[in-house]
């Protein structure tokens, strides 16, 4: 043990570059693990933090709220199936906002009644109950979008009053205000002001006392198939781009997993090979092969701790920051589920090298021509 | 050199770890790449195509297709400027399309455009009402010439007439049409939000020689009515293209600042196990800087091997995802950059074995210390 750490006391260099690699990989998979959450967050907290239990949209809105309608032969419909306690419209509409002095892009979403497409993470404030008033994403306050703040609708300079915020409840990567759905058809009308008849998007629905929201899903669907009922949940992750954006960070992951084993395996595997002479002096002098394989098992430890806190470290100030639109968040299972997958990764890796060491024959030092490697 | 060559030659075994840690970095490098290619050119293609010189948005869209509006008199406007050739209108809508053949629910995601100069691969006559020339991205659907396909919960028919290439707008299949079947899609099903006759979303202009101030003079001639972009800035103001950019770049560049410290490690370690080699080499006369250059030279082959295989297996991922998957592309170009890239990270990584060849004492070579 002790040989392992003053070996690495006298190699900074070397136990220091892999032990830097090590953490700039940690870094950025945990970097990357907040950025997906993040980003999915951003394109469909709205969705997975509103109220109704079940969504209705029509088949061709293809699951993005503002892409389709429901025409009224399909509510009718949809408002007739038995299992319904409570039914709402459920719309959303993209306008061009000035916020803050500021021109921006804003999501207002349109609900009937709480419960029913409100959104469900209020942490300050109240939900709109009179006309023009919102509830707007919390980390949009420093935008324009506090409470208290007016946001104006260009260009009809029709104003929304914020009147509280709620964690996590963007949709589409852009500043969401919930209203009232009188206020939601009012901003729809100007903006058209031909505007006569303003179609829903979605219906949100919560089923009876008793009913389960997947069994009133399924009775739904049943009734037409032009009609796309989702449990809040699938809403969220079927929404279009959500599972692409799952798919392609699972390979990334995949690929950051393999790397560091590889290269904490190969580093150990030559350090071994390296000191093989040595090695072997050591056994033909009396220590146990089990006490060499511990040291080396003590210097991978060493180095994987050491890689994880710097990876840690870069990570906890960068978690708390925001990248454009996107809220990062330190993902503390994440660093747990990392932590243990690397450091069992890591340790597995070097057992190529606690071969080459048991596999050492102390006689080898007596023929003074080297170990042969 | 030779000798650094040999090396690789004899002791293929020596570099075959690093060449797979490299290949992984490498892999992760060109898929991390071939991802934003993909997302990028999956959003902008409609934008690309477009044969003209600047888009024409209303000032209060925020630069977006689908909340910009110009009327017939802000064209006129626009086509009274000095320097403006041509100017053609531009109209969006977005439905999922029916497929003959298809289950009821299994739509297609479209774009539907209407236009007046026709983007490359388009002819330029618009197609007849009620027809249009569609992404080849839609024959994954099972979309062929003379498929009619259905658009939107009204159902409007859209007989396809031929197909183009790399048009997609947002990851939505595109499809050409008059503006005539623009319109009447749009009333058909986005009532609400249709435009009347003669008003656009938005104008392509063709500029006449240079474009040099056009966009100044085009929104001074309209009194700020008017917001204009060339085709990279109208591309780069696509919702979410800045933004993946952005961070992909910035996650590609710690992967590059990874390889570095790899590569350093790596030769690092190969350099101090090759010290007393290097010993009697310099006690012959050889120079450091020789001795240096075969390290690089060695750093330099283990890269390009490692780029080629993780360009083999980055094409045949290409060929592999699935159409809709993962939005994935992989050309030459993004090969070569990765490669340009990791082969400026091994020399950085290399020299910091620079160091430790520098301090070399041949005299080590006649000590007995080999």
């Amino acid at each position: 043990m002790f040989l392992a750490l003053k070996e690495m006391r006298r190699a900074k260099v070397r136990f220091g570059l892999l032990t830097a690699a090590i953490g700039l990989l940690v870094f950025l998979v945990l970097f990357q693990q907040s950025l997906q959450n993040g980003l999915l967050t951003a394109f469909v907290g709205g969705i997975k933090n509103q109220s109704a239990p079940v969504l209705v949209y029509s088949v061709d809105g293809r699951r993005n709220l503002q892409g389709g309608v429901i025409i009224p032969e399909l509510e009718t419909q949809v408002r007739a199936v038995e299992g319904i306690g409570r039914i709402g419209r459920f719309s959303q509409s993209t306008f061009t906002a000035t916020a803050g002095g500021v021109q921006t892009d804003a999501a207002v979403i349109g609900f009937e009644s709480e419960g029913l497409g409100s959104p469900a993470t209020l942490t300050e404030g109240r939900l709109p109950q009179a006309d023009n008033e919102a509830v707007a994403n919390e980390a949009d306050a420093d935008k324009g979008f506090a409470i208290g703040d007016v946001v104006r609708l260009d260009p009809s300079g029709f104003e929304i009053t914020v009147v509280g915020v709620a964690r996590d409840v963007l949709i589409n990567v852009t500043p969401t205000l919930y209203v009232t759905y009188p206020t939601y058809e009012a901003a729809v009308r100007s903006r058209f002001a031909g505007a006569t008849t303003v179609l829903p998007n979605a219906l949100a629905v919560e089923p009876s006392a008793g009913g389960s929201p997947a069994e009133l899903v399924e009775r739904i669907n049943a009734v037409s198939d032009d009609i796309d009922a989702l449990v809040r949940a699938d809403a969220a992750d079927k929404a279009p781009g959500v599972s692409q954006v799952r798919q392609s960070f699972s390979i990334i992951f995949l690929l950051y997993a393999l790397v560091v084993p590889f290269v904490t395996g190969l580093f150990f595997l030559i350090l071994t090979l390296q000191k093989a002479n040595a090695l072997t002096l050591l056994r033909a002098i009396g220590a146990p092969a089990g006490k060499l394989v511990r040291a080396l098992l003590v210097q991978v430890i060493a180095v994987l701790v050491g890689g994880l806190a710097i990876g840690i470290g870069l990570y906890t100030p960068i978690a708390s920051q925001r990248l454009g639109d996107i809220s990062l968040r330190f993902e503390t299972n994440a660093v747990i589920f990392w932590s243990v997958l690397l450091l069992g990764f890591g340790t597995l890796s070097s057992l190529f090298s606690a071969r080459r060491v048991l596999a050492i024959d102390p006689v080898a030092a007596t023929t003074g021509t080297g170990v042969e490697r | 050199m030779k000798l650094a060559l040999r090396e690789l030659r004899r002791q293929p075994g020596r570099f075959v770890t690093a060449t797979v840690i490299l290949f992984l970095i490498a892999l992760l490098l060109m898929f991390l790449g071939g991802l934003v290619d993909g997302l990028i050119d999956n959003s902008t293609g409609a934008v690309r195509a477009q044969r003209g010189d600047l888009i024409v948005f209303s000032s209060d869209a925020k630069n977006s297709f689908l909340r910009s509006e110009i009327s017939a008199e802000t064209r006129a406007a626009v086509e009274a400027v000095d320097g403006v050739e041509r100017v053609g209108g531009i109209g969006i809508i977005q439905l999922g399309a029916r497929v003959p053949g298809n289950g009821p629910r299994d739509l297609a995601d479209t774009a539907l455009f209407g236009y007046e100069i026709a983007p490359s691969g388009v002819p330029e006559t618009p197609p007849a009402l009620g027809t249009a020339y569609a992404d080849e991205s839609l024959q994954a659907s099972g979309v062929e010439e003379g498929t009619e396909i259905l658009l939107g919960p009204f159902r409007t028919p859209i007989t396809i007439v031929g197909f183009v290439e790399d048009t997609n707008y947002l990851g939505q299949s595109s499809l050409w049409a008059s503006p005539e079947t623009w319109r009447k899609v749009a009333s058909e099903n986005r009532a609400v939000s249709a435009l009347p006759d003669g008003v656009f979303q938005s104008l392509l202009v063709v500029a006449d020689g240079s474009s040099g101030d056009l966009v100044t003079r085009i929104d001074g001639a309209t009194d700020g009515a008017t917001e204009s972009l060339t085709l990279v800035d109208a591309a780069n103001a696509i919702p979410g293209v800045k933004e993946q950019r952005g961070t992909f770049g910035q996650i590609i560049g710690v992967t590059v600042a990874i390889a570095v410290v790899v590569v350093a490690l790596f030769f690092a370690l190969l350099t101090i196990e090759r010290s007393g080699l290097y010993g009697v080499l310099k006690a012959i006369g050889a120079g450091t800087g020789t001795l240096f250059l075969g390290v690089v030279l060695q750093a330099v082959v283990v890269t390009v091997a490692a780029c080629v295989l993780a360009g083999a297996v980055s094409t045949v991922l290409g060929v592999v995802i699935p159409e809709g998957s993962v939005p994935f592309e992989f050309g030459p170009s993004r090969f070569v950059l990765s490669t340009v890239l990791l082969l400026f990270a091994s020399a950085i990584g290399c020299a910091f074995s620079l160091r430790r060849v520098l301090k070399i004492d041949p005299a080590r070579a006649i000590g007995g210390s080999l």
